[in-house]
């Protein structure tokens, strides 16, 4: 019997295990994931493996149709979801089969998100909106106050602070939401269509600020259908179908 | 920390939507007052009726007095009931082990005269057990003593209202008063009696119309031989309030043994006061449970607008959970803007209460007394209340997926 046959090199076909270096080498390390919704006769499919590594320091964009699977694969590198299947290392912690709680503490510590939406807390004022995450990792006060607007400092918005949402323009919002990311110096920064409720100027602006961000060694991923802003970031990831286009990476 | 920034945010929370605020608001208020209201009413309530029994003879006190054998009989001992005698206070001060003190009181109508002023006033025949036994004591000069019963003296001891209404502001100490005839001797005045319900009326000023001479010489000067001497009724004093059923029994028996029949009856002031509060009790509880209903109903306010309110701002739970709120804080977090409202309406509730309890009191007549006690009851209920009907929306929020939360328009 030839060897092809054996038992020993159909194990083989499948991936080994990540050695420790890489595990801890890598800040995202994501195999086979998988994501199905509404398991049954209606089973859909939003991610059909994904196989994704980003490292330290990378400004990567997630690229692709609506319906493609990017929003999915968004909130489980978000830590908003968990995968069906497969293994999600963020820097060295395997959170695919975390509780609830221990993923509320890895998005509190290691994650900040910044949303097409803003999604500020409208009847606070945007220092209390920086705040936010602080007070959920039971930071006190003081410092919650002096960090919060060292953050809002980075994004240009320190004499905004006893303001509220509401007063503030769009793009202002949206800076103040990425204060609020960054207010936690969080290992990854994920932004889900940030200029999708900008006009083009102001848009261009905050993609300005990312830039300088990732200048700066941040670690972010942006979640786009602009080509163009796509274009700016180091790195495209191309999600068709469920899966990661490889044509499309290494254009 | 994180519970003090949650009372900042509900606070704020209760500014921001005053209108719906007020709402749950008023339910509690009203469950809290009413609760406010039934407790002061029934602790003054049951304090003044104590109070009043102290003044007024004490709860050890036992009354003993006639009874109507009842039907037509031929029955020879019955026939021959003249019902309380003197000899039978003798009897139970001998023999009865639950009693250390008898009175028997012999009241008679007469004409009683001191200068110009003559009326026909109730005398009381006593012994001195009498003051002891009702806490009724003089004010100035003496009591009857022993010594004027054996020598069956003409001496007189005055209530304040007769001893006004004869002497005026005159000293009646030492002056000579005439009753039915014969000249007394004012040897002493009462102290005056005064207890009132509602600041208005002296529900004890009969006690302070009472004259008082001993009663052997009531007994003489009815040509009555002492010990087959008729009296009206007799005091008893119980040595031990818990035995209360014994003593009365006990006196029934050596009653009956020296009667033969059941011409007497026996009352103990434990006994009433122990049937008066099984009335208030009563009371109290329909009371009780008209606060828990208004506080259920502010409750389930308090649960729907908490629920109409959380599906305004699923939106910002999701914001909170996507930058790392756990279930638990997001859940310790919608409870305390629950209780604080309930607490708010608690503390409303109070002065509410207040309010309920004046016009009650004013209505009614009756006393009421807010203790700190009863603030403390109503505070403990509304927050409770709003801990109990805060948690359904507190758990709902906590268990929302952020994904959908932040998908929600």
């Amino acid at each position: 019997m030839s060897a092809v046959f054996k038992f020993e090199n159909w194990r083989a076909a499948e991936p080994a295990p990540p050695s420790a270096e890489m595990v801890h080498k890598a800040l995202i390390q994501l195999e086979r994931v998988t994501k199905t919704y509404d398991s049954g006769e209606n089973a859909v499919q939003a991610l059909a493996g994904i196989d994704l590594k980003i490292d330290r320091g990378e400004f990567v964009s997630i690229i692709g149709p609506s319906g493609s699977g990017k929003s999915t694969l968004m909130h489980i590198l978000g830590c908003l979801d968990s995968p069906s299947e497969g293994r999600y290392w963020l820097d060295g912690e395997d959170v695919a089969a975390m509780s609830g709680k221990s993923l509320a503490r890895i998005r509190n510590q290691k994650l900040g998100f910044v949303f097409q939406t803003f999604n500020l807390l409208p009847r606070a004022t945007v220092w209390k909106n920086v705040e936010l995450p602080l007070l959920y990792a039971g930071i006190d006060g003081d410092e919650r106050k002096q960090r919060a607007l060292e953050a809002l400092d980075r994004v240009g918005l320190k004499n905004r602070a006893k303001h509220r949402p509401n007063e503030l323009s769009g793009g202002q919002r949206q800076r103040v939401a990425i204060a609020r990311a960054l207010v936690n110096t969080p290992s990854l920064l994920l932004a889900d269509e940030p200029t999708g409720n900008l006009d083009q100027k102001t848009g261009n602006d905050i993609i300005k600020l990312f830039e300088e961000l990732a200048a700066n060694n941040q670690t972010i991923i942006l979640v786009t259908h602009d080509p163009g802003i796509a274009a700016r970031t180091y790195r495209r990831v191309r999600i068709v179908d469920g899966l990661i286009d490889d044509g499309d990476e290494f254009e | 920390m994180l519970i003090l920034e949650a009372i900042i945010d509900g606070i704020r929370d209760i500014k921001d939507h005053f209108g719906r605020t007020l709402l749950q608001l008023f339910g509690i208020i009203l469950g809290a007052g009413s609760i406010v209201a039934t407790f002061s009413l029934s602790v003054a309530g049951k304090e003044a009726s104590m109070k009043f029994y102290r003044l007024s003879g004490g709860i050890e006190r036992i009354w003993i007095g006639d009874k109507e054998t009842g039907k037509i009989t031929l029955d020879a001992k019955a026939l021959a009931s003249k019902g309380l005698t003197y000899s039978d206070a003798v009897a139970i001060r001998k023999e009865a082990k639950e009693i250390d003190l008898v009175s028997p009181v012999s009241e008679q109508g007469m004409v009683v005269r001191y200068g110009t002023i003559e009326k026909s006033r109730s005398i009381m025949g006593v012994t001195p057990a009498y003051s002891p036994i009702s806490f009724f004591k003089v004010e100035h000069g003496r009591f009857i003593t022993d010594q004027d019963l054996t020598s069956a003296a003409r001496v007189v001891v005055l209530g304040t209202t007769r001893a006004q209404e004869f002497f005026g502001s005159e000293n009646p100490v030492g002056k000579t008063m005439t009753i039915n005839g014969s000249g007394y001797l004012v040897v002493g005045v009462m102290e005056e009696k005064y207890f009132s319900f509602d600041q208005k009326r002296n529900a004890l000023r009969w006690m302070n119309r009472f004259i008082y001479i001993p009663i052997t010489t009531m007994m003489t000067r009815n040509g009555q031989p002492l010990q087959q001497g008729k009296i009206s009724f007799m005091h008893a004093r119980m040595k031990d309030i818990d035995r209360h059923k014994e003593a009365v029994a006990e006196i029934e028996r050596i009653l009956f043994r020296q009667h033969g029949v059941k011409d007497y009856q026996v009352f103990s002031r434990v006994a009433n006061l122990a049937r008066n509060e099984s009335e208030n009790k009563m009371y109290d509880v329909t009371f009780m449970i008209c606060g828990i209903i208004s506080l259920l109903v502010g409750g389930i306010v308090i649960m729907n607008i908490q629920l109409a309110s959380f599906n305004e701002r699923v939106r910002e739970i999701g914001t909170r959970k996507a930058v790392g709120a756990t279930p638990m804080q997001i859940f310790f977090q919608m409870l305390t803007e629950s209780v604080i409202v309930s607490v708010l309406g608690g503390i409303l509730g109070i002065f509410a209460g207040k309010f309920f309890t004046q016009g009650i009191s004013m209505l009614t007549r009756n006393p009421a007394i807010i203790t700190p006690g009863v603030i403390m009851n109503a505070l403990i209920f509304a927050a409770g209340t709003g801990l109990i009907f805060g948690m359904y929306p507190a758990i709902r929020a906590s268990r929302l997926n952020p994904i959908e939360a932040l998908r929600t328009e």
